[in-house]
């Protein structure tokens, strides 16, 4: 089922000024309900556009954006309803917060919903854990914290919303390995506890590989490629012309098939390029036995 | 060997923690040299204390204890005068994480400027350097730009420009490439490496980044303000283990190598690249397919 | 938002934008006095086609010219009726009730109004219109450098104006960043009472401030890093030369002016 369709949309900035820039151009695609979709892409490929369409912070100029099959824009009064039901997590969503406690930001987003105390304070603590926020810091100031902890408040400030779709635009940007697989790990989590559908926009092939099941790329404010991440990977090639990278494993996989080694196709992770090899080289061996 | 141009001495940093005047130790008992015309790495999480060993050593912030020579000088000796201050921040450059936060002019060509201004360079000269440093940075036809118009690569690849028209001897990278995109990040490391080798800048890059780390010639691993390793890259990824459990990791290519040898598959050779992880690989399976030959 | 202009810069490339900046200052000095000299109508005729010339040379288009007083018409409209209704004088024009129209009047109403056009209009065609904030402030940094001897920081306000200059697009940007972070989250800055609509400004404004704060502590040790210490000692890459355009340019303004005080001698019309 798909949870969020684009149908034809285009985007232009600065339309008949000097700095006319069209940042998406008849786009097509749908989105997957349940799973995670990565959305790859250059700076400048309409990324950073397309996360603002999802949640109506901006409204295409062509084309509709559905939520469940229904036209967000259809009633654009109740706008505000889709930003609820659509979380968007910005880039460095930290230097979003404002109040004078973690426990208050988080609250931001579920008292504009107009909800009852009780349930903001069930929501709050609950996105906290989510996010592996210890609760003794709910009361501490958001600005006192770490670097990777702000961040954690941010998303959970978002996921407090209980949105269908979570969307994050380069969640990870920043952070140390160790910052970065927790924050992935932690949305990877909530997606398979709360059954939402998650939208990670990153630079890194490596954690998309990781991270995704579905992966869709944009080139020039163009759909370039859409499908299963391994699907997608396995079109190094067509990634390369767009002047994307591959995950490093998958570029180690292709530079052994050159050297004559029959490594599988579309092999992105560490683990798969492991067991490929193991068996292999496992099998030269057992060949050699067998045949003597 | 001659005298190296960093030389630390059991160099350590705390600050003194506001609310409850405690003091946090940041650095401990930091023992280093790097020579001249090195390329070297520095990595550990967040809070390891990298980005501070760095600012110690142009004087940002001043030690608490140890000491610190650069190319022979004392620079933590009271004997340090506001010249000999300006002296050291002109031989030791650093580009920083931000792009936005460290141009101050509204003209590409001017900010770059901003530096030889300040050392009271001759104007005729400033413009000659000004020319020189847009050039080796790839930014000539960007030169009458607004800064806030280009993009994070092309920013910082004009802070780098800046430091280079004061004509340093070594240059700090603190998380130059941190908040750019992948093609950002290619501009900003060739330029570093071009540094490095066309004019023998001494490198210094601090980065979360373990595939930049392994390009540099050694890497020095930072933990609670202690070094835990110092060595090539080589040495340093082949304990992938050890980088984990302090919260970093080490690049896929050497993690492969790695996973198969705990497999118990032999594979001598290096894992420092991906090149040299594939040449590893190949390695294993030539072996092998000798031995099937010879024991056949 | 990255097609922001600052100022009202329009780079026509005209003889007016090749001067020297600080030439461009001093001649804008003499010509906002020049035009208070004015006294006759063979004056402000002259003062009138003075700046009629400016545009001309300036090659910038009316349309922005006349955009560019429109935010003094009310001031102008004001002060011409004001003279209008309440210049008195000899010869009377037009009566009723108890309103007096006088011919001196309608004069003063005109001569004020041409004034406030060609301050307005000869002070924007030398400065912002041909000149760049940066080289504006440039220009002030060098006229004023005397002042440094009465412990006047002419350098340091001169630095603060360029990093304001430098950090304006950048904090807009983040403020639009910051907006749709917080709409993002049901944020509302379009609807309800004034108090609420304040109110919901903080979730911006905290956020701008903490960020402004960050950046200017980071630029502070960049620029420590590039040797700043303030404006001992420093030189700088461009050197201004008044070039012979320049003078020429200064001597076409001082004729007017002195053109300007014979008309208000042996001229004609009414004299204020």
């Amino acid at each position: 089922m798909s949870k969020i369709t684009l149908e034809n949309v285009s985007y232009v900035y600065g339309e008949g000024t000097p700095f006319e820039m069209h940042a998406l151009r008849d786009v097509s695609f749908s989105i997957r309900e349940n799973a995670v979709t990565g959305l790859i892409g250059h700076t400048g490929s309409g990324k950073s556009t397309l996360v603002q369409l999802f949640n109506g912070l901006t409204r295409p100029m062509a084309g509709r954006v559905l939520l469940d099959g229904a036209d967000i824009w259809e009633k654009p009064k109740q706008i505000k309803q889709i930003r609820f039901r659509v979380g968007l997590v910005m880039q460095y969503p930290e230097y979003q917060l404002f109040e004078e406690t973690v426990r208050a930001d988080i609250a931001f987003g579920p008292k504009n919903m107009g909800l009852p105390a009780d349930e903001i304070e069930a929501r709050v603590r609950e996105a906290a854990e989510l996010v592996g926020l210890d609760e003794a810091l709910l009361d501490h100031s958001p600005f006192d914290l770490s670097g990777g902890e702000k961040r954690r408040v941010a998303i959970a400030g978002i996921i407090a919303m209980r949105p269908e779709v979570l969307v994050l635009d380069e969640p990870a940007a920043g952070l140390d390995p160790r910052g970065r697989d927790r924050i992935l790990t932690q949305v990877r989590e909530y997606q398979r506890r709360s059954g939402a559908t998650v939208v990670i926009v990153s630079h890194s092939m490596e954690d998309m590989a990781r991270f995704c099941d579905d992966i869709v790329v944009l080139a020039r404010g163009e759909l370039v490629m859409q499908g299963k991440t391994d699907e997608v990977f396995a079109h190094a090639d067509r990634l390369a012309q767009v002047g994307l990278n591959i995950p490093e494993i998958s570029r180690v996989c292709a530079m052994l098939r050159a050297r004559g080694i029959p490594m599988d196709e579309g092999i992105f992770t560490v683990d798969a390029a492991a067991r490929c090899l193991e068996r292999l080289l496992g099998a030269t061996d057992g060949e050699g036995a067998s045949t003597r | 060997m001659s005298q190296p141009f960093i030389h630390t001495e059991h160099l350590s940093y705390s600050y003194e923690d506001g609310a409850d005047a405690k003091q946090m130790p940041v650095l401990h008992d930091v023992s280093l040299d790097v020579a001249r015309g090195e390329y070297i790495a520095i990595i550990g999480h967040n809070g390891s204390g990298k980005s501070t060993f760095a600012k110690l050593l142009n004087l940002v912030l001043e030690p608490t204890d140890g000491k610190i020579l650069i190319d022979g000088q004392d620079i933590t000796s009271p004997d340090m005068t506001d010249d000999d201050l300006l002296a050291l921040r002109r031989k030791v450059g650093m580009v920083f994480q931000n792009p936005d936060n460290q141009l101050v002019a509204t003209v590409v060509e001017e900010d770059i400027a901003f530096g030889p201004e300040n050392l009271g360079v001759p104007s005729a000269e400033i413009r000659a350097r000004v020319d020189e440093a847009l050039a080796a940075v790839g930014m000539t036809e960007y030169a009458r730009h607004e800064p806030h118009r280009l993009s994070g690569g092309q920013k910082q690849r004009v802070a780098i420009a800046g430091i280079i028209a004061m004509m340093p001897d070594c240059m700090i990278f603190d998380e130059s490439t941190a908040m750019l995109d992948p093609l950002g990040r290619r501009e900003v490391l060739e330029v570093m490496e071009r540094l490095h080798r066309e004019r023998g800048i001494t490198v210094i890059t601090i980065t979360h980044h373990m595939d930049e780390a392994a390009r540099a010639d050694r890497i020095v691993v930072l933990d609670d303000g202690r070094v835990l390793r110092d060595g090539t890259p080589e040495q340093i990824f082949s304990e992938p283990e050890l980088l984990m459990e302090i919260g970093l990791d080490v690049p896929q290519s050497a993690a492969l190598v790695h996973r198969l040898r705990k497999a118990g598959l032999s594979l001598d050779g290096e894992v420092g690249t991906p090149e040299a992880c594939v040449e590893t690989i190949c390695r294993a399976f030539a072996a092998r397919e000798h031995n099937t030959l010879v024991n056949g | 938002m990255k097609g922001i202009a600052l100022g009202q810069y329009y780079p026509s490339g005209s003889v007016l934008h090749r001067l020297d900046p600080r030439m461009k200052v001093i001649i804008a000095v003499l010509y906002i006095v020049t035009t208070f000299l004015a006294k006759n109508v063979t004056a402000f005729a002259l003062l009138l086609v003075s700046m009629l010339l400016l545009i001309a040379v300036s090659r910038i288009p009316l349309r922005i010219v006349l955009s560019g007083i429109k935010p003094v018409l009310m001031i102008m409209l004001f002060t011409m009726v004001i003279n209008l209704f309440f210049v008195g004088g000899e010869r009377l024009l037009f009566e009723w009730k108890f309103i007096r129209i006088y011919v001196e009047g309608l004069y003063q109403a005109a001569f004020m109004a041409i004034r406030i056009v060609v301050l307005i209009v000869g002070t924007s065609m030398l400065l912002t219109y041909t000149t760049t904030p940066i080289m504006l402030t440039d220009a002030l940094e060098r006229l004023l450098a005397p002042l440094r001897v009465l412990h006047v920081p002419v350098h340091e306000f001169a630095m603060m104006m360029t990093i304001a200059l430098r950090f304006i697009p950048t904090l807009m940007e983040e403020t639009e960043k910051i907006m749709a972070a917080q709409k993002a989250r049901g944020a509302d800055f379009t609807s309800g009472s004034l108090v609420s609509r304040a109110k919901a400004l903080i979730p911006i404004l905290i956020p701008l401030f903490v960020s402004a704060f960050r950046r200017a502590d980071d630029l502070a040790t960049a620029m420590e890093c590039r040797c700043y210490h303030g404006g001992k000692g420093r030189t700088r890459m461009t050197v201004l030369h008044f070039h012979l355009g320049d003078f020429v340019a200064l001597t076409v303004f001082v004729a007017l002016g002195a053109g300007l005080i014979l008309a208000n001698r042996y001229g004609f019309g009414f004299s204020m």
